[in-house]
């Protein structure tokens, strides 16, 4: 079977077909029909708003289960440093650690570090990058669906420089299995997630062939099996290495706090971030070097599969940064080897892939667009998404495009039936 | 036929509304995109019309932003009541600016908007009358 190209699922048992999901979609992608919601798999970016907003439940994540795991040999977990915020004010990120270690992880590995490494490895990048400016952040993987959608002229600005989930994977499965003696593939190496669109960059990687991770589990399918963990930690080892510089990745901002360089810019929040992308198509931030980019509120901490009130997770987080300090544990001199030996590349270009047009021909685009602009004006303009579409414009587009009918606005057809009663 | 392949819109622009501006030259944007404008143009288009807009936004009572599209050309042309520009040849020089302290502490004002836009369209026509306002023509050619 096919992967689907989407981290999130409508329940249609569930749904009763009202407005709620499609009116918070950013892309308008959600349309109600026959009472039930539906997405258009070309229109979605996976930012979670509709399954955050949900008010019945209908809609779901397609996150990694914990009974996957028994598929592999041997399991590696990569949590992602909001993990380290989702416990109480005490909670330290190595008891995290070997708490994911004590619930059935063969190896559990600080992916903060990797981020720390990351950082540094930004700095480079940024130093010797010749532009265009800014350069965008490749974090969020909603970002990167959104700018390759909509903003095709922007995907030359992305960083090409590979994640840190994803370089993290490679290099520990392949260390896992020379220690272990098993083949690479027997190894499931699994990243804690904060919010479901990872799923679409482990299933529909962009940058790379193949995903290095195989799955990813939900901060808030494994919470209670930590908790319960965290009670009598026995094992007593190091775990974690990150400083501050890597916890940080888990907030806005986090990507910037170890970059040098003044004019760098963190935006977190669907809305937010589609304001700053137009900004940065119409010239505006031509002067900031580096644009970190989180589609959620607050950044990785405001995903939707955590459980903290983020407000406090960020407390959190914050009060881990003074606790291990600004100062990267990271050897530059490393991060310059591994530059050389191709550790932080890209297996493969990133490309457009803009939404199609109205229609392949322009002029008969145009002619759409009239068509459009010619309906709205007999349209109420109430924008009350009663007919299915979020509002009354994508009505109107919706109609010309043969997708929907005049009749489907409600107060047209109360017009007309009080006007023929 | 002709006409019919051909649109029109037209957004107003109040000056000294900053918290609005730039989002006629983003409509304008969009449709473009939905029209399947090439990325580079749209670009184009995007930066030079935001320049334009953000001329009346700073300067001007009041504009008119029109974008007239057809599968050949875009022509967007932005008509103010304001000021108006008494030398339009000193006005195109990078770096000249009559933007006061206040528009430079927004970030505006580095002499950049006009030669911005003539650097991005295809062509370029300012008319400017001193106390009666500004009008300017950019064509953006498709073929």
């Amino acid at each position: 079977m096919e992967k689907s190209r989407h981290s999130i699922r409508f329940i249609e048992e569930k749904c009763i077909g009202c407005v709620t999901c499609l009116r918070a979609c950013p892309t308008k992608a959600i349309r109600v029909v026959n009472d039930k919601a539906r997405f258009d798999e070309e229109r979605c970016i996976d930012c979670g708003e509709c399954f955050r907003l949900c008010p019945h439940n209908a809609i779901v994540s397609e996150t990694t289960s914990y009974a996957d795991l028994k598929k592999f040999e041997c399991t590696i977990a990569l949590p992602s440093p909001v993990l380290y915020s989702q416990f109480g004010y005490d909670v330290l990120p190595n008891q995290i650690l070997l708490a994911l270690k004590k619930i059935g992880f063969d190896y559990v590995f600080d992916e903060a570090w990797d981020c720390e490494l990351t950082t540094d490895a930004l700095q480079v990048y940024l130093d010797n990058c010749k532009g265009p400016f800014p350069q965008i952040s490749i974090t969020c993987p909603v970002v990167v669906r959104l700018i390759t959608m909509l903003y095709p002229s922007l995907v030359k600005h992305l960083v090409k420089l590979e994640i840190p989930r994803e370089s993290a994977a490679k290099k520990f499965r392949q260390k896992a299995a020379s220690s272990r003696g098993i083949p690479p593939e027997k190894i499931g190496v699994i990243h804690i997630t904060p919010c479901p669109a990872k799923m679409i960059s482990i299933n529909h990687p962009v940058g790379l062939e193949r995903s290095n991770l195989d799955g990813a589990i939900a901060i808030s399918d494994i919470y209670g099996p930590l908790l319960g963990a965290l009670k009598d930690l026995e094992e007593d080892v190091i775990l974690q290495l990150s400083s501050g510089i890597g916890i940080a990745w888990a907030i806005s901002g986090g990507e910037i706090m170890g970059i040098r360089q003044e004019n760098c810019l963190a935006v977190s929040g669907v809305q937010d971030v589609i304001k700053t992308l137009n900004d940065v198509e119409a010239g505006r931030l031509n002067d900031i070097v580096f644009l970190e980019c989180l589609i959620c509120p607050d950044g990785c901490i405001g995903g939707s599969l955590t459980v903290q009130n983020r407000h406090q997770a960020r407390r959190k987080v914050r009060r881990l940064i003074k606790m291990f300090g600004e100062h990267t544990r990271v050897s530059h001199e490393m991060v310059i080897r591994l530059f050389r030996e191709g550790y932080f590349n890209l297996q493969k270009e990133i490309l457009p892939n803009p939404l199609p047009p109205l229609d392949p021909e322009p002029a008969k685009a145009i002619q759409k667009i009239r068509q459009r602009d010619e309906i709205l004006k007999t349209l109420p303009g109430k924008n009350c998404s009663a007919c299915g579409a979020p509002d009354c414009r994508t009505l109107a587009e919706d109609i010309v495009m043969g997708k929907a009918s005049i009749e489907d606005c409600v107060f047209l057809t109360l017009r007309k039936l009080s006007g023929n009663s | 036929m002709a006409a019919n392949d051909r649109l029109v819109q037209e957004y107003i622009v109040k000056g000294w509304d900053f918290s609005r501006a730039g989002e006629a030259s983003c409509e304008i944007k969009n449709t473009l995109k939905q029209i399947g404008i090439s990325a580079e143009v749209i670009r184009r288009v995007a930066i030079a019309a935001y320049e334009a807009e953000m001329n009346v936004v700073m300067y001007a009572r009041q504009g008119i932003m029109r974008c007239e599209m057809d599968p050949q050309q875009i022509i967007i042309t932005v008509e103010d009541e304001g000021p108006g520009i008494a030398d339009i040849e000193l006005a195109m020089q990078e770096g000249y600016s009559t933007a006061t302290p206040e528009m430079r502490e927004m970030g505006f004002g580095a002499g950049m908007g006009l030669p911005n836009i003539k650097r991005n369209a295809d062509l370029l026509d300012i008319s400017s009358t001193v106390g009666r306002g500004t009008k300017v023509t950019m064509i953006f050619r498709l073929s």
